[in-house]
């Protein structure tokens, strides 16, 4: 309980920041509003002009673009400590400090930032959600709400798994390394469509290695009555747990390097 | 000219240092690349167009090839701006625009020809229907050569524009990042322009952003017959004349209005 309220306090102090500037925030908030209405107008464009993709109609697109995009920003949003923060902490010698408090280091560094100007994105992920779960006429139950809300939270703590990688790259080679973020970046390009329009090694990869599609793909698709690969109704409520398994392994994996951790000195 | 030369010659030697980085970057970019044209493949199997699939290929493995040239950014520039380590380039008797128009065009330049060369040798690697295709023709491959250089030229144009914003606001994340990413979108980086709607593509390919790569990648693949190239290169050099007036224009008034922060 602790711990949450002092990531609360954090996150409150760190916004109250961010608004000292706020023509700066206002620009750098619009910048990312473009940038996510860039991605959903290509998605529209693509819609527009090949109709259909596979047996997944427009609407469906859509709600698959907007749970990825809700998912994704809410992570950089609120999880910025280990998605953008880790690497400047290692390089600059900050975590020397962390590693000093008597509170946990995960939640340390996941206090030390927070991105609000993400917001505009989740917002147009929101937007993508709302069209396409009326246009593919959805009609929500308690169920398909609960799978949705699951698919969110796991969807988090997947992609936060996955940043995670990063870290312990990082407090290895301590120079940020552009490859990994192929996982993260490239399973967030690839997986705002649904996983199985691609060849059989891509969807290995996002099914088993870095799961977006057992995340997002298999709940999204049963709410919308269309079960991915004709599953059963149980799988869009026990696949998306593989978001937790992933995280887990990563915090005990992060935990792990952290021993290995040699301070930059300076 | 010989100092603007040397100011480039030197970035060069500098960029060609980050052999790591650049490897982590071009395996990065081919990874894009692959779930793009996977993407791409998907929707033709669906719905196929007029333009033909390897068309789409190609221009999304040049995209990603010279993906460099629009993204690298000076960001030892931005630093001297914000701590007002620029009051020293003041001082250098060359034109402030020129030396910085250089490092970009140097920047640019190796950073985008380093990774291309690898990538689009693996990209014609690849199986029929994933692979980059032959030049149209021999002429439409030089030209399209000529339109890559005239495009790198407006690219830097546009790139000083940009700091010229950072210049009056010290922080390049505000107008510079809305305007790197508008040029992500209108350049044809995350959907080719090809794909956009029919009578949008009239109005697109007018607009600064198309001369950087769509020009060169249509008369690579032969959309834009050798015949058009005269116009399309015109296009082109008009472009690069008006960013470069405009680019001056504004770093002349910064330049007036420069206060320097800090002792």
């Amino acid at each position: 309980m602790n711990t949450i309220r002092l990531y609360l306090r954090s996150m409150g102090m760190l916004i109250r920041c961010q608004l000292e500037y706020p023509v700066s925030f206002f620009m750098q908030t619009l910048a990312q509003l473009v940038m996510e209405g860039g991605e959903m107008m290509a998605v529209i464009l693509v819609i527009d002009r090949f109709g259909h993709l596979g047996q997944w109609e427009p609407g469906n697109l859509f709600f698959f673009f907007g749970t990825m995009s809700v998912c994704f920003y809410l992570t950089e949003m609120f999880g910025r400590g280990v998605t953008g923060n880790f690497p400047y902490l290692v390089r600059s010698g900050q975590l020397d400090t962390l590693l000093l408090r008597p509170r946990g280091l995960l939640t340390q560094v996941l206090c030390s930032a927070v991105d609000p100007r993400r917001i505009t994105c989740v917002a147009v992920g929101v937007t993508a959600l709302v069209l396409g779960s009326r246009m593919s006429s959805i009609a929500w139950t308690f169920p398909k709400a609960l799978a949705m809300a699951e698919s969110i939270l796991m969807g988090c703590a997947l992609i936060l798994g996955l940043f995670l990688i990063e870290a312990v790259f990082v407090i290895f080679s301590v120079k940020s390394v552009e490859l990994v973020n192929a996982l993260t970046y490239g399973g967030r390009s690839a997986c705002e469509y649904p996983v199985d329009i691609y060849p059989r090694p891509l969807r290995i990869l996002f099914s088993i290695v870095a799961p977006f599609a057992m995340v997002m793909h298999v709940p999204c698709s049963w709410i919308m009555d269309r079960p991915l690969y004709g599953w059963p109704a149980w799988t869009a409520f026990v696949c998306p747990l593989s978001g937790a398994l992933v995280l887990g392994i990563m915090v005990l994996v992060f935990y792990r390097a952290i021993r290995h951790y040699r301070s930059t000195g300076s | 000219m010989k100092a603007y030369l040397s100011v480039f010659r030197m970035r060069l030697r500098m960029e060609t240092q980050y052999r790591g980085a650049m490897l982590g970057g071009i395996v990065c970019q081919m990874f894009f690349g692959l779930i793009l044209i996977a993407l791409y493949r998907a929707l033709y199997a669906s719905k196929p167009q007029a333009m033909p699939l390897s068309g789409v290929v190609t221009y999304v493995w040049i995209q990603q090839a010279f993906f460099r040239m629009l993204a690298a950014t000076d960001s030892d520039l931005a630093d001297k701006i914000r701590t007002g380590n620029i009051s020293y380039d003041l001082c250098r008797p060359v034109s402030m625009y020129g030396f910085y128009y250089s490092r970009a065009a140097a920047q640019k330049l190796t950073g985008s020809l380093m990774r291309a060369v690898p990538m689009l040798v693996f990209a014609a690697l690849l199986p029929e229907g994933w692979c980059i295709s032959l030049p149209a023709s021999l002429p439409g491959f030089l030209l399209a050569l000529c339109a890559l250089l005239l495009g790198l030229l407006c690219v830097c144009a546009l790139e000083n524009i940009m700091v010229a914003f950072t210049m009056r606001t010290l922080d390049p994340r505000g107008m510079q990042g809305l305007l790197t990413l508008l040029m992500m979108t209108l350049s044809g980086n995350i959907l080719p322009l090809t794909l956009f709607p029919d009578s949008w593509q009239k109005v697109i390919t007018l607009f600064p952003y198309a001369q950087l790569l769509d020009a060169p990648i249509r008369l690579y693949t032969g959309e834009y017959p050798p015949s058009e190239a005269p116009r399309i290169l015109l296009t082109q050099l008009v472009w690069i004349l008006v960013l470069v007036g405009t680019g001056l224009a504004m770093w002349r008034s910064c330049r007036k209005r420069m206060i320097l922060q800090g002792g």
